[in-house]
């Protein structure tokens, strides 16, 4: 499965914020979102995962177009998406926010769901009856990832998940997205810690004023200078 | 004494009706996050429904609650729709002059149709009582909070044990992250207010026996049911049975102890409200 974005133009109300964007990830891959604040990221992801409408251009999942098509639709389809600020259930115990990660698959599944992130993020096992907004913000952070997990997307993308997290925590978190990406799913990865998403990505793309400017594999974008200039502070 | 007991005792009693309409409110404030001032009005139109079927086929009000409970939950789920999901992102002010509006309208619909009067729906039990050690019950009023305890009960079970209640709180919380997990969510909001509607029906038609149906009976109840909200605090579904009952004693105590108290029945809610919020702002400060 493939998710491809195609000259994307989206934006709020009369102000555009995207121009023209392009990109793709497939599975198996962790792909890198690179960009400075109000470039535009989270606003790319936002209209990919449907909740804001395109002004233009195409987005494809599995080569099915998702014009048209709502955000829960899209995330039954293989797309998943942790959004910006977590967006938790706070009153709701973490097992409850992580089963309704799941909601819309058949219910018989959600054991085995749980099971897989209670594995990826121990955490959350030992605070399973704990009300989501008493968690800690690294803790919270697994959350929103473990319940994305819960639908089983095939492409997931992820809205700055070391925000606010200390550079261990930060670190095992990007971490455990490199090991979901090795379990077959794509990441695409939306972070303000360069240094450590060129890490753990494979390829990326860096976005300026809503399109992209440069593209290329971690290797390549680690040792360009214009990167290590803006991003890696070199 | 005895006095008291009775008098608390009644207050228990249409403690039960109480809550179902403000539980159904604080579905409509909580999750569809709407101010709906028409809220009686579904109370309303089950009342009717109920005292029609009566006086056109003799139809005991007791099946009349499955009919009430079918129809109002589709007019709700119509209402939500056509009305309410086209405003739900414009000023709140907007949303509540829209459902005072429709408040006005479904009033005077009703009168056109059906004219000023109470009419009351008097089955054969209607007048029973039973006593128990010098207190004394009467039937009705003890089936309905009877029943409003069930419904109460079975609302309980499918807001916290079913995908679908999950999924109702969910929105409740997070407007955003459900249709992210490939939750409805407007679905979910359809349901959601066609509940909130059908819970009021149902009280409706109870009323229809104990008090009575006519165009305005709705609106002491929508008064209510805000100060009941109010009092339990946003979002707070169990805090709602507490705060009916509050209510309900506190309308008991003064319409038996206050002089002329019958008359300050109906401005107890008032009372209600203004103390929970001075005591909020005042525990706040
Ligand atoms: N809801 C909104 N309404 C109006 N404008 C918005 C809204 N959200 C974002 N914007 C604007 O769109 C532009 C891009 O914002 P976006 O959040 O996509 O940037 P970003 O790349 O994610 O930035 P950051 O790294 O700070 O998260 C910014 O100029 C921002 O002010
Ligand atoms: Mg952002």
């Amino acid at each position: 499965m493939k998710l491809e974005v195609h000259n994307l133009s989206a934006g709020y109300a009369k102000a555009q914020v995207l121009f023209g964007l392009s990109l793709e990830v497939a599975e198996g891959e962790l792909v890198a979102l690179l960009g400075a604040n109000g470039a535009g990221k989270t606003t790319a992801l936002r209209t990919v995962s449907g909740l804001i409408r395109a002004w233009g251009g195409s987005v494809h999942l599995n080569g099915q177009s998702l014009a048209g098509i709502s955000a829960a639709r899209r995330a039954k389809l293989g797309l998943g998406h942790v959004p910006e600020g977590r967006q938790l259930f706070p009153l709701m115990p973490v097992e409850e926010n992580l089963l309704l990660g799941a909601a819309f698959l058949a219910w018989e599944h959600r054991a085995a769901g749980l099971e897989y992130v209670y594995a990826l993020f121990p955490r959350l096992r030992e605070r399973r009856g704990q009300l989501a907004g008493t968690l800690s913000g690294g803790e919270q952070q697994m959350l929103a990832i473990g319940r994305a997990l819960m639908g089983r997307p095939r492409i997931l993308m992820v809205d700055e998940p070391s925000l606010g997290l200390s550079p261990k925590l930060a670190e095992e978190v990007l971490q455990t997205l490199a090991q979901v990406r090795s379990e077959g799913m794509g990441v695409l990865l939306v972070e303000q810690n360069v240094a450590l998403s060129l890490e753990v990505a494979d390829r990326g793309y860096v976005i300026e004023h809503g399109s992209v400017v440069l593209s290329g594999s971690a290797a390549e974008l680690s040792g360009n200078p214009q990167v290590q200039k803006a991003y890696l502070a070199l | 004494m005895e006095l008291l007991l009775q008098t608390l005792l009644n207050g228990m009693l249409s403690a039960g009706v109480y809550a179902l309409v403000a539980s159904g409110l604080a579905l409509a404030v909580g999750v569809v996050g709407i101010v709906n001032f028409a809220h009686g009005e579904f109370l309303m139109i089950g009342a009717f429904i109920s005292y029609l079927l009566f006086a056109s086929r003799g139809i005991d009000p007791l099946v009349s609650l499955g009919v009430a409970a079918v129809a109002v939950f589709l007019i709700g789920a119509i209402t939500y729709y056509g009305l309410i999901r086209p405003v739900l992102s414009a000023p709140e002010l907007n949303q509540m002059l829209l459902t005072f509006g429709l408040s006005v309208l479904l009033q005077n619909l009703a009168l056109l149709l059906f004219g000023a009067d109470t009419r009351v729906v008097s089955p054969p039990y209607q007048g029973s009582t039973l006593s128990l050690g010098g207190l004394s019950f009467g039937g009705v009023p003890l089936a309905a909070f009877v029943l409003s305890v069930l419904i109460l009960l079975g609302l309980y079970w499918f807001l916290g044990r079913t995908r679908l209640g999950l999924a109702v709180r969910a929105v409740a919380q997070n407007r955003l992250a459900p249709g992210l997990l490939g939750i409805e969510t407007q679905r979910v909001y359809l349901l959601a207010f066609g509940l909130s509607a059908a819970l009021a029906g149902v009280a409706g038609v109870m009323l229809s026996v104990m008090l009575y149906a006519s165009p305005t009976v709705g609106f002491a109840f929508t008064l209510k049911a805000f100060a009941i909200v109010v009092m339990a605090g946003l979002g707070n579904l169990r805090g709602v049975l507490w705060a009916a009952l509050i209510l309900a004693l506190a309308e008991a105590l003064v319409s038996t102890y206050v002089p002329g108290g019958g008359g300050w029945v109906e401005a107890v809610f008032f009372l209600v409200i203004f103390g929970t919020l001075t005591w909020r702002s005042w525990r706040r400060a």
